[in-house]
């Protein structure tokens, strides 16, 4: 405990220092002015300080402020020495900051009891800044690494710029970090896949399990996988990675290259809604199945649910944050509500229902993450330009002999080869359809003779593969040409199949009817090219497919 | 080899799994699937959530299994169907003729 007498009469300095050296205080300073207490006090960081009033230099009252403001946050207690009948003197020494007045004479047990007193507050002050110094630097420390967690969050968890456009949506986190997650990556095929989930609780706690779900989501994204194995998945890696008691509520949805097709798979989310643009609800995806990362793989169920919906309908969806809202009164805002804004108008963007639902909160507190997303049916011809093509135009010819025919199927490598090229993995799948079809025309009709006649009935179907696989076993000569070339300025991709045959007549593999077995490959090529050209009898056939 | 199938609990539901390909090398397994099955299944299910590729032949299959079953079974249903593979059903307007949902 260390006492910083300050007065300019040294009777009263003396008589103060003995009465505490008595008292067991023996770390006494002195300070004859108000100049010097100052500069002693700075140098000795006095724990308690005696102040006279009345002083040659700068008096009590002057010098108080300044001591405490030395002291910062640290509570010093000043003790002023005053005469006793000094009302007004013993009211001011309060009023500039003076903790305590100790009157002359002075009583040694009052005035060790007024010291023990303060010296006892000193400590708890002492302590609680510390203690406030230890906070101050352990929050400085996890703002660090929220920082960090959250470029890395914001890096890991960007949506797709090129899908973006196509959404109307509003992530709002209850915290910092977000339980809800929302993503949208273009497919291969032209459209898009996104994904809406929320995991359990909100907070980093929360937010830590949408790092994988989002990489392994973009990734199977660029793949084009379907919905149902996108969910498999992600349940999968979820069950391995996530405690027990936390788990995802997901919908995993692709909208097709035409905009308006809808694969959802739904597990513990709020129903996805298709709104008409008169504000009838033509379809709701109800959660069919539980959240990720609950059930084992071969407890998983992964089917998926298909909607046509039209132009100009509406996709809306949101995490249960919004519903399960509560404003002051303790109401919950319920689906209900959200839908009939929705259906007494039909457009009311996403940052209209926003606004109301703020305003339904009012000054309660957000408790969980909110997300709400709105998508429109529309072309989604845009997206298609973002594959750049090559700009090599290119040919691949492939001339297969008998010997090939009999051992191999060459449609993959081929559809391989020719999709290795910048831009053409668009086209993929159409490709290898078209290919393999004509490729069967080919082989079938041309090289092995076989007739689709025989395909009318039920067993003949049967019996064409049979005679089939038998003739190509025993085929020793015959020959199939492929040339696929590529010319950039137009993005057209020419396919030619010519082959050693007589040829056939290609006319007549036309199906008459819906449930006719056969005839079937020739109007999907039809359907799937820009142009289909039969010559030589049917021995060679020119089709193309615009990239 | 032969292509996985599962009967449901209640025995009225036949579910065939296809594989990555269906097309005619598929023809015998895939009739093999549901010509013998037991006169409780009223339902027939073709899961094609492995199927990346299907032709024109595997929709003739289809067809057949249809018409050979029509009599026995109620519902055919095709189910788990990738984008690719929607589009050729879609296109040979299979949406109308079975369940696609």
């Amino acid at each position: 405990m260390r006492i910083l007498i300050v007065d300019d009469e040294s009777l009263n300095r003396f008589l103060l220092v003995h009465m505490l050296e008595e008292a067991g205080y023996t770390d006494c300073f002195e300070a004859e002015t108000g100049r010097e207490a100052l500069q002693l006090a700075e140098k000795i960081k006095p724990d308690l300080v005696l102040l006279d009033v009345i002083m040659s230099d700068m008096d009590g009252y002057t010098v108080a402020p300044l001591l405490k403001k030395m002291a910062g946050d640290i509570y010093l207690p000043v003790i002023f020495i005053t005469a006793k009948d000094d009302q007004t003197a013993l009211v001011r020494c309060l009023e500039v900051g003076g903790d305590d007045f100790a009157t002359k004479p002075f009583d040694r047990i009052i005035l060790t009891a007024k010291i023990r007193a303060h010296a006892r507050t000193r400590l708890l002050s002492k302590r609680a800044h510390q203690q406030n110094t230890e906070l101050n630097y352990f929050r400085n420390g996890v703002e660090r690494e929220h920082a960090i967690v959250e470029h890395i969050f914001a890096n890991a968890l960007t949506i797709n710029d090129a899908t973006k456009q196509f959404f109307d949506y509003r992530l709002a986190p209850a915290s910092t970090f977000n339980g809800d997650l929302f993503l949208i990556e273009p497919s291969p095929s032209g459209g898009m896949y996104f994904l809406m989930g929320d995991f359990t609780g909100h907070g980093l706690a929360s937010a830590i399990g949408a790092l994988p779900v989002a990489r392994a989501f973009q990734a199977m994204s660029r793949k084009g996988v379907s919905v149902s194995e996108m969910s498999k998945t992600i349940n999968k890696t979820l069950l391995a990675l996530l405690p027990a008691d936390m788990f995802f509520a997901a919908v995993v949805t692709e909208i097709s290259a035409s905009g308006h097709q809808f694969a959802v798979w739904n597990g513990g989310m709020p129903d996805l809604s298709v709104i008409a643009p008169d504000g009838t609800v033509t379809k709701k995806f109800t959660s069919l199945h539980m959240a990720l990362g609950i059930l084992e793989a071969d407890e998983f169920e992964e089917n998926v649910e298909y909607f046509d919906a039209k132009l100009g309908d509406r996709l809306i969806g949101y995490s249960d944050g919004i519903i399960e809202l509560t404003n002051v009164k303790e109401q919950m805002l319920g689906e209900e509500a959200v839908m009939s804004w929705l259906a007494s108008d039909p457009t009311m963007t996403v940052e209209e229902i926003s606004h109301r639902t703020e305003k339904f909160r009012g000054n309660a507190e957000q408790l969980d993450d909110i997300t709400l997303i709105s998508y429109t049916c529309q072309s989604l011809s845009e997206l298609k330009p973002e594959f750049a093509t090559t700009q090599l135009p290119f040919e691949i010819a492939v001339d297969l002999t008998a010997e090939h025919l009999t051992e191999f199927d060459p449609v993959y490598d081929i559809v391989v080869m020719v999709c290795s090229q910048l831009g053409l993995h668009s086209v993929r799948s159409d490709l290898s359809t078209v290919l393999n079809e004509l490729f069967i025309n080919s082989l079938d009709h041309g090289i092995l003779k076989l007739n689709s006649d025989i395909k009318k009935t039920t067993e003949g179907f049967f019996e064409y593969f049979e005679l089939r696989t038998q003739r190509l076993s025993e085929l020793n000569q015959g020959r199939i040409t492929i040339k696929i070339s590529f010319e950039p300025k137009l993005k057209v991709l020419t396919i030619h199949v010519t082959d050693s045959g007589v040829g056939f007549d290609y006319e007549s593999i036309k199906s008459g009817h819906d449930s006719d077995a056969y005839g079937r490959g020739i109007p999907l090529i039809r359907e799937l090219c820009e142009s289909v050209n039969y010559y030589a009898q049917g021995r060679s056939v020119c089709v193309t497919i615009k990239v | 080899m032969s292509l996985e199938t599962r009967i449901s609990d209640d025995q009225n539901v036949l579910t065939i799994y296809m594989e990555e390909k269906f097309d005619f090398g598929k023809v015998q397994e895939f009739r093999d699937a549901y010509l013998h099955i037991s006169d409780s299944v009223k339902t027939i299910v073709v899961d094609l959530s492995h199927t990346e590729y299907m032709d024109s032949s595997a929709l003739g299959m289809l067809l057949n299994m249809q018409k050979i079953m029509a009599e026995r079974i109620e519902t055919f249903k095709i189910v788990n169907c990738r984008p690719q593979v929607v589009k050729i059903l879609k296109i040979s307007r299979f949406d109308k003729k079975f369940d696609m949902s």
